[in-house]
């Protein structure tokens, strides 16, 4: 792949890295911004049916190369992450690789 | 042909009894060469003389008859090896003698141990322990780069002992030709200082993070698959569980494992030589940093800052190689690392934890009906009937596998671009499946293949969910075990991938 555009305005990258890059065939995609990181998964899942059970359940995500907690659907702790994705912002998906 | 295919097993065994009986006596002599020398009778007190160059012998009997006036920590042999590592300031004398007193574990002998062990081992830590149960095969020599060809057969921790001692015999090796498990693990872990994970699963990554967060070894963790790679370092520096001054663990990083669907392993999903052999490269660089710098046992005096971790990812396709991930501390409700954290070591040698069952089971898939599979023999015969019948043969392996080799006629729709077409027509309508040849008439049959027989199925079950069998009329199945099968039953000749 050669390098990444910036979005365009008022959109996010979200990078995929590993199993997710094979899972959706691209490098990435662009999103609407602003929104919320709790909502990040269901607007995945949306452009890429099956993700979510799949791959995010057990990946990492960052928004700009820093780790952030995703809160689950039923999580306590939603009120912890208030992280909202920003246009500009890069985030990506990083599922763990096991082998070697 | 068969007196040669025999003479050459015959030749292949005598060879591989050869190696290892070579390697046991070199581990014999390797032991007697460190034990003490014996007393030297007594001599005549000497006037004090300038040390001088020791001769040619006295180097070559470096361990045995070091000369008397010799007051220097290493011994000669050990400057000229280690020098040009000795001269940075990231190790000097301090960091060399750290690393010849240390112990490290690495875990795995495949494309990242290998490579791991030999930096190690070139570095001059002074004890390598290395486990692993599997034997080389010629599949694993592309990228596991301390095997070869002769050795095909042989222990992967014997062949790469063998490969280290080579490369520096001054290194004490432990081999373990057994894989970790939760029963063993306690024992072979608590004699190392620092542990280096380079094995193949996320059952073992799990259980090696465990025994890492109870006895209190930093660990050094990297894995890789087709063209990517991951690399961290755990439990660093090492704190008792609920400690915040303790470095995550690979459950503060990846607390859920992948579902077991999902996993694929180098077989399945390939993996390229240097993807794998530049992390392992990456671990042995970074469990030298950590010994130079002096981790571990006797470094509990400097007062530790709780150090924010980062993950590096290495893509091989991507413009940017290399991204550095900044990871938080410690996860405050970690399985393994947190106050609330119930795990023991006794609990773990109980057995009471299962990580293959943590992990999952990645089951056969197995979602259709007896008749709406078929074998590869009795495929192979409506190929040779030549009628109509012969149908139309999807086969749904990714294209790099097709391309290898392939059934006479077969198209190639692969398994992840048709997911992504159907998404788009899940509406079920027929007319969008742009794949199928228009000169396809609507009750032709249409055969699936896939490697082993388990994508196959889900195709097959999609395009009836799609409608495409108009309600039984016409036959939609697959090959049942694949070209797996198609191998075994119709065509030895054809390449296996």
């Amino acid at each position: 792949m050669g390098a990444i555009p910036k979005p365009p305005q008022g959109q996010f990258n979200v990078l995929y890295f590993a199993s997710a890059n094979s899972f959706t065939s691209k490098e990435y995609d662009t999103l609407p911004a602003p929104l919320p990181i709790g909502k990040l998964f269901d607007a995945l899942e949306e452009k890429h049916s099956g993700i979510k059970d799949k791959i995010l359940s057990s990946c990492l995500v960052t928004v700009n190369l820093n780790y952030v907690d995703v809160p689950n659907d039923n999580s306590e702790d939603a009120s912890e992450s208030s992280v909202v994705i920003q246009a500009g912002d890069e985030v990506a998906i990083i599922p763990p690789v096991s082998s070697g | 042909m068969d007196l040669v295919t025999g003479k050459v097993e015959r030749l292949k065994a005598q060879i591989l009894k050869t190696e290892v009986e070579l390697q046991q006596l070199k581990t014999q002599l390797a032991e007697l060469e460190a034990l003490p020398p014996p007393p030297s009778p007594p001599s005549p007190p000497s006037p004090p003389s300038p040390p001088s160059p020791p001769s040619e012998a006295q180097v070559q009997d470096k361990s045995t008859e070091i000369s008397p006036e010799w007051k220097w920590p290493l011994k000669e042999e050990e400057y000229a090896r280690y020098g040009r590592q000795i001269i940075l300031p990231s190790v000097g004398i301090r960091g060399q003698l750290r690393l010849k007193s240390a112990a490290v574990l690495v875990v795995g002998a495949g494309g990242l141990g290998c490579p791991a062990a030999a930096y190690l081992a070139g570095a001059g830590v002074g004890t390598l322990g290395i486990v692993d149960g599997d034997t080389v095969e010629v599949s694993n020599l592309h990228r596991q780069i301390a095997h070869s060809t002769a050795r095909v057969g042989m222990k992967k921790v014997d062949s790469l002992i063998q490969y280290c001692r080579g490369l520096n015999p001054e290194v004490k090796y432990v081999g373990y030709d057994d894989h970790l498990t939760p029963q063993n693990a306690e024992n072979v872990v608590s004699a190392y200082d620092v542990v280096l994970d380079c094995t193949d699963h996320p059952t073992s990554r799990y259980l090696i993070s465990d025994i890492c967060v109870l006895l209190g070894k930093p660990l050094v963790s990297a894995s890789a698959l087709r063209t990517d790679g991951q690399l961290i370092v755990l439990n660093n520096p090492p704190a008792a569980q609920g400690s915040t001054d303790g470095g995550p663990c690979y459950r503060c990083v990846f607390p859920k494992p992948p579902p077991a669907g999902s996993v694929i392993s180098c077989g399945e999903g390939g993996i390229l030589g240097p993807v794998v052999g530049v992390m392992g490269v990456l671990q042995a660089l970074e469990a030298i940093k950590l010994i130079a710098a002096g981790t571990g046992k006797e470094n509990n005096s400097i007062p530790k800052e709780p150090l924010t971790p980062s993950l590096l990812l290495f893509s091989a396709n991507s413009s940017t190689l290399f991204r550095s991930i900044r990871m938080r501390s410690r996860r405050s409700n970690c399985f393994a690392c947190s106050a609330s954290s119930t795990l023991t070591p006794k609990e773990l040698k109980a057995g009471s934890l299962d990580y293959v069952q943590f992990c999952g089971v990645a089951t056969p898939i197995n979602i259709l009906q007896p008749d709406e599979r078929i074998s590869a023999t009795y495929y192979n015969t409506i190929l040779a009937s030549e009628t109509e019948e012969r149908g139309l043969l999807l086969d749904v392996r990714e294209k790099e596998h097709f391309d290898i080799a392939n059934i006479p006629g077969a198209i190639n729709i692969p398994f992840s671009t048709f997911q992504t077409r159907s998404r788009s027509t899940s509406n079920g309508d027929a007319s969008h499946l742009e794949w199928l040849p228009e000169d396809v008439g609507s009750d032709t049959p249409i055969y699936v293949v896939c490697r082993v027989g388990n994508d196959s199925q889900l195709v097959t079950k999609k395009l009836k969910d799609m409608g495409l069998d108009k309600h039984g009329e016409r036959f939609i199945g697959d090959i049942k075990g694949g070209m797996k099968a198609w191998k075994l039953e119709v065509d030895q000749t054809m390449p296996f991938t």
